[in-house]
C-alpha cells in the first residue's frame, strides 16, 4: 500500500508540476566585477561574471523526486556507492517517497555532487560556480552587495549560531534577495561546480607560503578579506568536502548561461 | 623524579645549572607495546586517572564534535560546539612516548566542519590538517606523543577564532614517563571568555558577536563553560590537608588570565604547563592557547574563591568559581570566622534562593511584605553589595560610603535607585564626609532584586523607611539611560 | 483469499502506474550520463561506474575502463606543468622500477589531463616522447568538454585554473584493481611510497 501512495504522489507532482525550467523559475543575473574573497591570484582579487540565468530557489524535495523517478538509477538503493554515501536522502522515507519529515518544498540535503550534478544535467543546465554563487549572495534585501555591511555579517552568523538538527524550513521561507533569488544563506549549504578548485589547506590557519609540492603551480591561494567570516565559513565547508559526500544542511541550485553570454 | 627535576639554583649570578627533561628526543620511546587501550576522556571538572604504565603504547581517542544549545547563564542560551558535548572539551591523558590514534567524528547534525590541533602533537597544523572532518563524517590521524607537559587543543578550521569562541578548546596531559606526583585531588578548570550580542545576562538565546570579538571586547569571562559551572552545587571539592593539584588552561580565544584562588597561595606552579616549578605563587598567568598546572594544600576548611584577578571579570563577567573545603577548623592557622558569599558578585547561593522566589511570586500578587522584601534583601545584599559597603552598612572609611544612618540615602529613594542601576562617579558627601570613587551601574538585576535590596538597606543598621517596589525601579529604568557598557 | 486478491489488484496498480510514468517520460535533451546501465557486475565503488570518454595521445577514443582487468595507476596532470607534474611522472616511473620486469609488464598508468583545451593528442605524445614512456602500458589522455570535474571528482583531486593558463592542483596516484576500484593512494613525491608498492605488488601477484 505504502509503494502505491508513493507511487501516486508521484504520479500527481508529475501530473501537477509545471516542468521546473520555465523562465519563471529561473532569476536572470546581470553580470558585473566584483571582489571575491577568493582570488583569481595572489592579491589580484577582482572578478568578473558573466550574465546568467540561476534558480530562484534551491532545489526541493518535490522536484528531486520528479528527478529519481525518471531517473531510477539515482534513487537511494540504486545509486552506486561511487557517486554517494550511505546517507544520500536518508531523511526520505523510501526511495521514491518523501515521508513526514520531508516536506515537498524543503531543500533537499543528503544529495552529493554527483547527485546534484546529474539532476542539473537532467534539466539541461549546471550547477553555478563559487563565483556565480559567492555574487548572488553577497546581495541583501535591497543592495546588490551588502557584505561590508555588519548586518549582513551578523545575520549570517546568527543562522551558524543555531543548532543544525533543527528541521530545515520550506525554500521561500525568507524575503527574496536584491537579485529576487531566495535562500542564499539561512537555509543550506549549497554546492557548486567547482566546489573542489579550493586548494583551502585543512588547517585553514595556513594560507599563503603554501607547499609547492602539495599544490602545483602558483600555490594555495590566499583568501582575501579574512573579516568576511561569513563567506569563508562556506568556503571552509566546501574544502571540507568530497564529491560524493552528503549532509543533513547541504543542497543545491543550478544555472544556466545567460542568452546574451556565448555558449 | 623528572617532573620535578633539577631547579634553577639560587646561585648569585642567576644562572641556571639546570639538566633538562630531553625535550621531544626523550619521547621517541619506539613503537607502541602491548594492546591498544582506549583512552578514558572526562569532562570538567574530572580528571581521568593517572596512567600508571611503564611502557610506550597505542592509545585510541575517540572525540566527537557536537554542536549543542546549553545555558551559558541562568535564563540564557548560547550554541557552543563542543569536543564531546561539553565545554571544555573532554580531558585526554596520555604517557610521553605514547602513540595516540586520534578518530575525529564530526555529528551529523553539525552545520559545520571541523578539526583539531594539539599543542602536544609534532606535525604540520597539530593536526589540523589531517583530521578537517565534514558533518556526519569521521577522520583518523596519529601521532607521537613526543613532549611530556599539559597542552591545550582546540579546533581550527576557519574562521578560527569563531570556533574557539564557541567553546571548542580542552586540555591534553602528556605525563612524563614516570608519572606525576600522586596527589589527593585534581582537578579541571578552564578558562575561555564569549562574546555576544545581546548584554551580560541578558537573557534569551544569543548568537555570537563577531565585532565584539575582534575588538576583544568579552561579554562573558567563564571557567568550565558557564556562570554556574563550579558554584554553589557544581563547587569542586577537597578535604581539610588535601593536596591539590588543578590543571588550568585558557581556551580564550583572545584574553589572558590571571589566575589565583582567594585564601590559598600555590605551593608549586608548573607555569606555561611546563616541567619547571615556580614555588609560593599568589595569581599566575595563563596564556590564551596556554595552561599552567598549580599544587597546594588546604589547611583550613572554607569556600575558597577561584578568579581571574583581572578583577572586573571576575564580578562582572562571571570569571568566578569555588572550592569548598571540609574539615576540622585550624584556628591556629585561620581565626576568622569565614563567611560564605562574599565573593559571589551577583550570584547568591542555591540554598538561598527559595527565599527571593517566594518574595517575587508575593510581588506580583501584590501581597509582599516589608519584611519579607528586607529578608530576600538582605540575602542579596550580602552576595553584591556587601563587598564594598560591608554586611555591616559601614563602608569603608574614605573609600566607600556608609548606608548605615546614611543622610543621603535617606534622604531621597528615587535617587538611591538611580544609583543602583545606573551607578555613581564624582563625589559625594554622606554624613559630612566627602567619597570620590566609582560605584558600578548594577543594572543587570532585575526590578525585583533592587526593589528587594533598597528596601533591605532602607531598612537596616538603624535606617528605616517605607519599602520600595518593583515598580518604581521600573519607572526608574525606563526613565533613565544606563551607561555605556552595562546592561539594559 | 480476499487478502491476495487485494494484493494482485495493487500490483496491477502498481504496473500501471509505472507504465504511466515510463509513458510520461520527458524527452531527453543530449545529456553525459553518468551512471552504468542497471545490472552491471562491476563493484559498487568502481570507477569504471562513471561512463566518459578520454581521448588518447594518438586520438583514439575509449571509455575510462580501458585498463579494466588490470591494476592502472592513475594521476591527473597537465603538460605544461613547470615542476610538480614531471615529479609526479618521475615518481611514477621510480615506483615502477622498483617492480619486477614481470610485475610492470602488468601494470597499467593511466595519466589524465586537466587541460584539455591544450593538452590536444600530438601535445600528449610530445610529453610521452620527452619522458620515454612506453606507450603499450601508459596512456595520456584528456577528457570530454564537462567531463572533468566529474573525473577530478572520483579521483578527489581539487584543481583551479589560473588566470595566466596554469593550474593550482592536487597531486595524488592512485592505484585501481582490476575492477576499478581505488585500493590505495599516495601523495609522496619523489621517492616511491613503500606502503604504495607493497599494495602495488599485492595486486600484481
Amino acid at each position: 500500500m505504502r509503494i502505491f501512495g508513493g507511487v501516486f504522489t508521484a504520479l500527481a507532482l508529475l501530473a501537477g508540476f509545471a516542468q521546473h525550467s520555465e523562465a519563471g523559475d529561473f532569476v536572470h543575473i546581470p553580470g558585473g566585477e566584483f571582489k571575491s574573497v577568493i582570488p583569481e591570484a595572489e592579491g589580484d582579487n577582482l572578478v568578473a561574471v558573466a550574465d546568467f540565468l540561476v534558480y530562484e530557489t534551491p532545489v526541493t524535495n518535490a522536484e528531486f523526486l520528479r528527478f529519481v523517478l525518471h531517473r531510477p538509477e539515482w534513487q537511494r538503493g540504486k545509486a552506486v556507492s561511487l557517486f554517494i554515501d550511505d546517507q544520500y536522502l536518508s531523511t526520505w522515507a523510501g526511495p521514491i517517497s518523501l515521508g513526514p519529515q520531508s516536506g515537498p518544498q524543503q531543500p533537499v540535503t543528503q544529495v552529493s555532487w554527483f547527485a546534484a550534478n546529474a539532476y542539473c544535467e537532467w534539466q539541461s543546465a549546471r550547477l553555478p560556480s563559487w563565483y556565480e554563487w559567492e555574487y548572488i549572495a553577497a546581495a541583501n534585501d535591497n543592495t546588490a552587495d551588502a557584505r561590508a555591511f555588519p548586518e549582513w555579517r551578523q545575520d549570517i552568523l546568527s543562522w551558524y549560531s543555531q543548532v543544525g538538527g533543527d528541521p530545515i524550513v520550506d525554500v521561500r521561507s525568507s524575503p527574496a534577495n536584491y537579485y529576487q533569488v531566495f535562500d542564499t544563506h539561512g537555509l543550506i549549504w549549497e554546492w557548486v561546480d567547482d566546489f573542489n578548485a579550493f586548494l583551502v589547506n585543512g588547517d585553514n590557519r595556513e594560507q599563503g607560503g603554501a607547499d609547492q609540492l602539495q599544490f602545483c603551480g602558483a600555490g594555495a591561494i590566499t583568501m582575501e578579506e579574512k573579516e568576511n567570516y561569513a563567506v569563508l565559513m562556506r568556503v571552509a565547508m566546501l574544502s571540507a568536502l568530497e564529491a560524493r559526500y552528503t549532509t543533513r544542511n547541504l543542497g543545491f541550485r543550478c544555472a544556466r548561461q545567460g542568452e546574451n553570454s556565448s555558449e | 623524579m623528572l617532573f620535578a627535576a633539577c631547579q634553577p639554583q639560587p646561585t648569585g649570578s642567576g644562572k641556571a645549572n639546570q639538566t633538562d627533561t630531553g625535550g621531544s628526543a626523550a619521547g621517541d620511546l619506539g613503537l607502541p607495546q602491548g594492546d591498544p587501550i582506549l583512552a578514558v576522556l572526562t569532562s570538567a571538572p574530572d580528571v581521568p586517572p593517572p596512567v600508571r604504565r611503564d611502557y610506550a603504547a597505542k592509545v585510541i581517542v575517540d572525540m566527537e564534535v557536537r554542536e549543542l544549545d546549553m545555558e551559558i547563564s541562568e535564563g540564557v542560551t548560547y550554541t557552543f560546539w563542543t569536543f564531546g558535548g561539553t565545554v571544555p572539551g573532554s580531558f585526554i591523558r596520555v604517557r610521553q612516548g605514547d602513540t595516540v590514534e586520534f578518530h575525529l567524528k564530526n555529528h551529523p547534525d553539525s552545520k559545520m566542519p571541523h578539526n583539531i590541533d594539539l599543542h602536544a602533537v609534532t606535525g604540520p597544523g597539530g593536526g589540523a590538517t589531517s583530521s578537517f572532518t565534514a558533518p556526519g563524517h569521521e577522520a583518523v590521524f596519529s601521532f607521537k606523543a613526543l613532549n611530556q607537559g599539559l597542552f591545550v587543543y582546540h579546533c581550527a578550521t576557519a574562521p578560527v577564532g569563531m570556533h574557539v569562541a564557541n567553546g571548542m578548546y580542552g586540555l591534553i596531559l602528556v605525563e612524563p614517563p614516570q608519572g606525576l606526583p600522586p596527589v589527593d585531588k585534581e582537578f579541571y578548570v578552564m578558562q575561555g571568555e564569549f562574546y555576544t550580542v545581546g548584554k551580560y545576562r541578558e537573557k534569551g538565546h544569543q548568537p555570537f558577536d563577531m565585532q565584539k570579538a575582534i575588538e576583544e571586547n568579552a561579554t562573558y569571562v567563564l571557567f568550565n563553560g558557564s556562570e554556574g559551572a563550579m558554584v554553589g552545587e557544581n563547587a569542586i571539592k577537597a578535604k581539610v590537608g588535601d593536596s591539590v593539584r588543578l590543571f588550568v588552561g585558557n581556551g580564550g580565544p583572545n584574553l589572558v588570565s590571571s589566575f589565583h584562588v582567594i585564601g590559598e597561595i600555590f605551593d608549586k606552579v608548573f607555569y606555561e604547563g611546563g616541567s619547571r616549578y615556580q614555588e609560593n605563587v599568589q595569581t599566575t598567568l595563563v596564556p590564551a592557547g596556554g595552561s599552567a598546572m598549580t599544587e597546594f594544600l588546604v589547611e583550613v576548611p572554607g569556600t575558597l574563591i577561584i578568579v581571574d584577578h583581572s578583577i572586573f571579570r571576575a564580578f562582572n563577567k562571571g570569571a568566578l568559581g569555588m572550592l569548598k573545603v571540609d574539615g576540622d577548623e585550624n584556628l591556629l592557622v585561620y581565626s576568622g570566622k569565614e563567611v560564605d558569599n562574599v565573593y559571589l558578585g551577583d550570584k547568591v547561593m542555591a540554598e538561598d534562593l527559595s527565599i527571593i522566589s517566594d518574595v517575587t511570586q508575593a510581588e506580583i500578587t501584590g501581597s509582599a511584605t516589608k519584611e519579607q522584601k528586607v529578608s530576600a534583601g538582605r540575602v542579596l545584599y550580602n552576595g553584591t553589595c556587601s563587598v564594598c559597603h560591608q554586611q555591616n552598612g559601614e563602608g569603608l572609611e574614605g573609600v566607600f560610603p556608609p548606608l548605615a544612618h546614611s543622610d543621603y540615602l535617606a534622604a531621597d529613594s528615587r535617587r538611591a535607585i538611580e544609583v543602583v542601576l545606573n551607578g555613581l562617579a564624582g563625589p559625594v558627601t554622606v554624613n559630612g564626609k566627602t567619597y570620590n570613587s566609582v560605584m558600578p551601574p548594577m543594572s543587570q538585576l532585575n526590578d525585583d532584586e533592587i526593589a528587594n535590596i533598597l528596601t533591605f538597606a532602607l531598612n537596616s543598621w538603624g535606617n528605616e523607611a517605607d519599602a520600595v517596589r518593583s515598580g518604581d525601579v521600573a519607572e526608574v529604568r525606563a526613565a533613565t539611560e544606563r551607561p555605556e557598557g552595562a546592561a539594559h | 483469499m480476499r487478502d491476495r486478491a487485494r494484493t494482485v489488484v495493487n500490483n496491477m496498480k502498481w504496473i500501471a502506474g509505472l507504465a504511466l510514468i515510463v509513458a510520461l517520460n520527458m524527452p531527453l535533451v543530449n545529456i553525459s550520463t553518468v551512471q552504468s546501465p542497471v545490472g552491471n557486475s562491476l563493484p559498487a565503488n568502481s570507477v569504471y561506474h562513471l561512463q566518459v570518454s578520454v581521448e588518447d595521445q594518438f586520438g583514439e577514443i575509449t571509455g575510462l575502463d580501458r585498463y579494466r582487468g588490470k591494476p592502472v595507476l592513475i594521476t591527473m596532470f597537465y603538460a605544461s606543468c613547470p615542476h610538480v607534474c614531471p615529479m609526479l611522472i618521475s615518481t611514477i616511473k621510480l615506483t615502477e622500477s622498483k617492480l619486477s620486469a614481470e610485475e610492470r609488464a602488468g601494470l597499467r598508468v593511466l595519466t589524465i589531463s586537466i587541460d584539455p583545451e591544450r593538452d590536444t593528442p600530438e601535445k600528449l605524445r610530445e610529453t610521452l616522447e620527452r619522458h620515454s614512456i612506453d606507450a603499450s602500458r601508459w596512456s595520456m589522455v584528456r577528457s570530454q568538454p564537462g567531463d572533468l570535474r566529474t573525473i577530478a571528482g572520483v579521483f578527489n583531486v581539487r584543481y583551479k585554473q589560473l588566470p595566466d593558463g596554469e593550474f593550482n592542483h592536487t597531486t595524488r596516484i592512485i592505484l585501481l584493481d582490476h575492477e576499478g576500484t581505488q585500493v590505495a593512494s599516495t601523495e609522496q613525491l619523489g621517492r616511491h611510497d613503500a606502503a604504495f608498492l607493497e599494495a602495488i605488488k599485492s595486486r600484481l601477484n
